[in-house]
């Protein structure tokens, strides 16, 4: 997009958001997967502002050592203090970090989006992670420990307690849910609960992503090939699972699993199948009772016949959605609140 | 379950045994059970793929049942008389013997609703051999009675026969600057013009069916232009309706959440500017400064676009859906909003009346199917069973509840859904069950008068209240009575006829399911059941009238 930059300028004319910046970025070799994905990322303002705090803060302390954390704060800070407002820039310094990081990265192979962007997200939910248990050992530097990770649990100076640290990675994208396994038999129901950064769904033709978040929670039956080993029968038995969503992440990013193995072939085939999203969504949160609401703010679409080709763009206007249904692969909804269900 | 060789002879077998004209597209079954019985499939229209234009982008087709009466008058200037010596009917003579100049086939008006009432009626005959088409050249002058389609693929209008199995449309006309989107037939009026048409561009234009099916060309004729280039308007036309009762009014929904109402015939000099919208959050009305003027008004409904608008059978209100998800429901001649409410999430994309004007569906963007009553002024079910956005709504007005001659006191409504999922939904509302448990209005507790409803809505609670998104909790779920998958393609609108449900997708290839115990005894008689339509007032076209419902 950053090619059509000065039309997107003179296209959206007074409604061009305020302070807000449009970039491209450049492409060199099988890149795409990763440039649409950080647009993405770029267009989560919670997530953007925070990662250009932590820039801030850490820009202070000076010599960290490089990684993926600090080339990916550095991009986002070139980008927003960019004079112009449309443009192109190269992410050079990112794209060669993650080469270095994994080698998974680095053949001029196509690469999957989401697997990127798990990876990403993971890896800097790592790094946080490593430089809050830098602090906690180190207790002087406690000052801009708050900062780096402002999770509440991070406040326990001693890290006796080993409760998970709460991230600003985590607190974007991170929900909760329950899948819940009921024997058949004894009727017990075991509860597992299991955090994402993003959901997986399978799709069908011609159907909606409410509907495909239908069947992700509906019941399914273990049975056959597939029991379930209950620990109170301690046998195999049939059995009913289901997926709830306990606690809705404030960016919901949505995976279309639009590449399926299949055996015959011994390779994927990407299911071009036509799946509308609209541009507002719910999600009922099983533990408050009640809807959240999410809104649209960015696309990443796949265009081409399969994994290993085709080409991945980025969109986050709403004109452009709507002709996108059939390509659709990572949908990012951020969350504008929740409504009760009780009255 | 064949082989592949038996697939071919079972294909060549189809297109002889004619009875049956659908081609079966895989997968997809030819009938589908209801409590009353079977629906069949009974015959599609479609029109020359191989012909359109996607210049100006593609569009969904929306479809229109036209039902035209008898010439009135040999006097009437708009249409010659079927004699030869007249130029026009020595044209669409010329245009019958040129047949194929419309389509890959032949022009053919086999079975269709010629003018005569022998010929009137023949579906049966006609379907015996695509041959017999020459037999009933120039029987049709388009002078009678009939029924057609009329529905937007591409860059054009094609008209079908309903009556007719011939799957290729009898007309079509191109539209060179932009393509068609919305259309709107009034069977009512009064003289000249009776088909309105809305494009992309924003342009409208009304023109005489009759005059279009008599003229061989693949133009317009003798039509009026509105909003000419944009002029009033130029965000594209997304829904267009005639005002029932409104003696040749009709108002024309825009993508940028305007409404304008036009008089036909008048020519809209070019004084027709409307002042600046100020708060676009806000509903407003503005007036044409001169009385010559056309449009007469614009309405400022909402942000976004309107999607669907429609009018209650009696034409005292106007319904809008649009991007921002609120039905709204307007009193038309007071120019007031009177009430609406919020889908669950997402836009709204069609909308219809009970015929009693009880009742609004709304179809959406959340899968759901709304159904809004006026007396409580919310909605009161949720229609569940789509697996994608709804994209057509439609009381079924020819139907009657198995126990609505008992007692009275179980009204019961038929209405159908069909799905960008590829599916057609019946569903039955039993009004007992539904809004009995619920009845919390908004303010104080309403008197079920059958009086005056308007007068009563009124009162019940301020002017121009919109309800915000009801939580699940609150609204009863209904379940659908049928489900069917008639398309390969998403589909986009329905319509019920006497006979008949009528579903069409996306790409315009509509499908004719005859209700159960038409399709039998009595397709030789299709005259009888169309003229009988007539009366009953089809509920696609029929804007004035009194209901059909025994209440």
């Amino acid at each position: 997009m950053g090619a059509a930059g000065s039309k997107l300028e003179k296209a959206l004319g007074d409604q061009f958001p305020e302070g807000e910046r449009y970039f491209g970025l450049e492409n060199f070799g099988n890149t795409c997967y990763c440039n649409s994905v950080l647009q993405a990322l770029y267009f989560c303002v919670p997530f953007r502002e925070q990662l250009l705090d932590y820039f801030a803060n850490n820009k202070s302390i000076g010599d960290v050592e490089e990684n993926l954390l600090t080339c990916l704060a550095d991009l986002f800070s070139q980008i927003s203090s960019q004079k112009k407002k449309t443009g192109v820039i190269a992410p050079k310094r990112f794209v060669q970090r993650l080469k270095k990081q994994n080698e998974l990265f680095r053949s001029y192979m196509h690469q999957d989006a989401h697997e990127f962007l798990n990876f990403l997200l993971n890896e800097l939910v790592d790094i946080l992670e490593k430089e809050a248990q830098a602090v906690k050992s180190d207790p002087e530097t406690s000052s801009p420990s708050d900062k780096i990770a402002n999770g509440p649990k991070n406040a326990q100076a001693n890290g006796a307690l080993k409760e998970p640290l709460v991230t600003w990675v985590h607190k974007n994208f991170q929900g909760i849910l329950t899948n819940e396994t009921r024997c058949l038999r004894c009727e017990t129901v075991t509860a597992r609960d299991e955090t994402f950064f993003d959901l997986s769904l399978d799709i069908e033709q011609n159907s909606s992503i409410t509907s495909c978040l239908k069947n992700f929670s509906s019941t399914e039956t273990l049975n056959a090939e597939d029991k379930f080993f209950c620990d109170k029968c301690c046998s195999l038995q049939e059995a009913q699972k289901r997926m709830k969503i306990k606690k809705p992440p404030h960016i919901l990013v949505i995976h279309l699993k639009r590449f399926k193995y299949i055996e015959q072939l011994g390779r994927y085939k990407k299911l071009s199948y036509r799946v509308v999203f609209p541009l507002e969504l719910k999600l009922s949160n099983t533990m408050e009772d009640a809807d959240s609401e999410y809104s649209l703010f960015a696309v990443v679409v796949h265009v081409g016949s399969g994994p290993n080709h085709g080409h991945y763009t980025f969109f986050g206007s709403a004109q452009e959605y709507s002709s996108n249904t059939d390509h659709g692969y990572i949908l990012f909804y951020e969350c504008l609140g929740s409504t009760s269900n009780k009255s | 379950m064949h082989s592949n060789a038996n697939g071919m002879l079972s294909t060549a077998a189809a297109a002889a045994s004619s009875a049956n004209t659908a081609v079966q597209s895989p997968g997809l079954k030819t009938y589908f059970k209801t409590p009353e019985g079977r629906y069949k499939l009974h015959y599609e229209k479609t029109h020359p793929s191989g012909l359109l234009h996607y210049a100006h982008g593609k569009t969904v087709t929306q479809v229109s049942l036209a039902h035209l009466k008898d010439k009135p008058a040999p006097s009437t200037p708009t249409a010659p008389s079927s004699s030869f010596s007249s130029s026009s009917g020595v044209r669409s003579a010329a245009a019958r013997l040129l047949g194929g100049s419309n389509g890959s086939r032949a022009l053919s008006f086999v079975g269709g609703n010629g003018g005569s009432k022998i010929n009137g009626g023949n579906s049966r005959i006609g379907s015996l051999g695509s041959s017999s088409s020459s037999n009933s050249m120039g029987s049709s002058n388009f002078d009678g009675k009939g029924s057609y389609l009329v529905f937007n693929v591409g860059d054009a209008i094609f008209i079908s026969d309903l009556n007719s199995q011939d799957k290729d449309p009898i007309k079509s006309i191109h539209f060179s600057n932009s393509n068609p989107v919305c259309h709107a037939f009034d069977q009512d009026a009064k003289d000249g013009h009776d088909l309105i048409i809305g494009l992309i561009s924003g342009d409208v234009y009304s023109v005489s069916l009759r005059q279009q099916l008599q003229d061989v060309g693949k133009k317009l004729v003798g039509a009026q232009h509105y909003n000419k280039d944009g002029s009033v308007n130029n965000s594209r036309c997304t829904s267009i309706a005639w005002v029932p009762g409104g003696d040749g009014t009709f108002v024309v929904a825009h993508a940028d959440g305007n409404l304008y109402v036009y008089e036909k015939g008048k020519d809209g000099a070019n004084d027709s500017s409307f002042p600046f919208v100020k708060d676009p959050m806000q509903f407003s009305i503005a007036h044409a400064r001169y009385s010559k003027s056309n449009p007469l008004a614009r309405w400022h409904i909402c942000q976004g676009s309107i999607n669907s608008i429609a009018f209650s059978t009696d034409g005292a209100y106007l319904a809008t859906v649009g991007r921002d998800g609120y039905l709204r429901v307007f009193d038309y001649y007071k120019e007031q909003l009177v009430c609406g409410g919020k889908s669950y999430y997402g836009a709204l994309l069609c909308c219809a009346w009970s015929m009693d004007g009880k009742y609004i569906l709304t179809g959406g963007e959340d899968d759901l199917v709304q159904v809004w009553s006026m007396e409580d002024r919310k909605v009161v079910a949720w229609g569940e069973g789509h697996n994608s956005w709804v994209s057509g709504v439609f009381f079924d007005s020819y139907w009657s509840s198995p126990n609505s001659e008992g007692t009275g006191e179980t009204v019961m409504y038929r209405f159908g859904s069909v799905g960008q999922d590829t599916q057609l939904l019946l569903w039955d509302l039993e009004m007992d069950e539904i809004v009995v448990p619920l009845r919390r209005p908004p303010g104080g507790s309403p008197t079920y008068s059958t009086g005056s409803q308007s007068a009563h809505w009124d009162s019940a609670c301020p002017v121009g209240n919109l309800q915000p998104a009801p939580s699940t909790r609150d609204v009863p779920k209904i379940s659908p009575v049928v489900a069917h998958r008639v398309h390969t393609e998403p589909l986009s609108g329905l319509i019920f006829t006497q006979e008949s449900v009528l579903t069409v997708c996306r790409e315009g290839h509509i499908k004719i399911w005859m209700r159960p115990g038409v399709g039998e005894s009595q397709s030789n008689n299709s005259e009888t059941l169309s003229s009988a339509s007539f009366k009953e007032k089809p509920l696609f076209s029929s804007k004035v009238g009194s209901s059909s419902y025994k209440l």
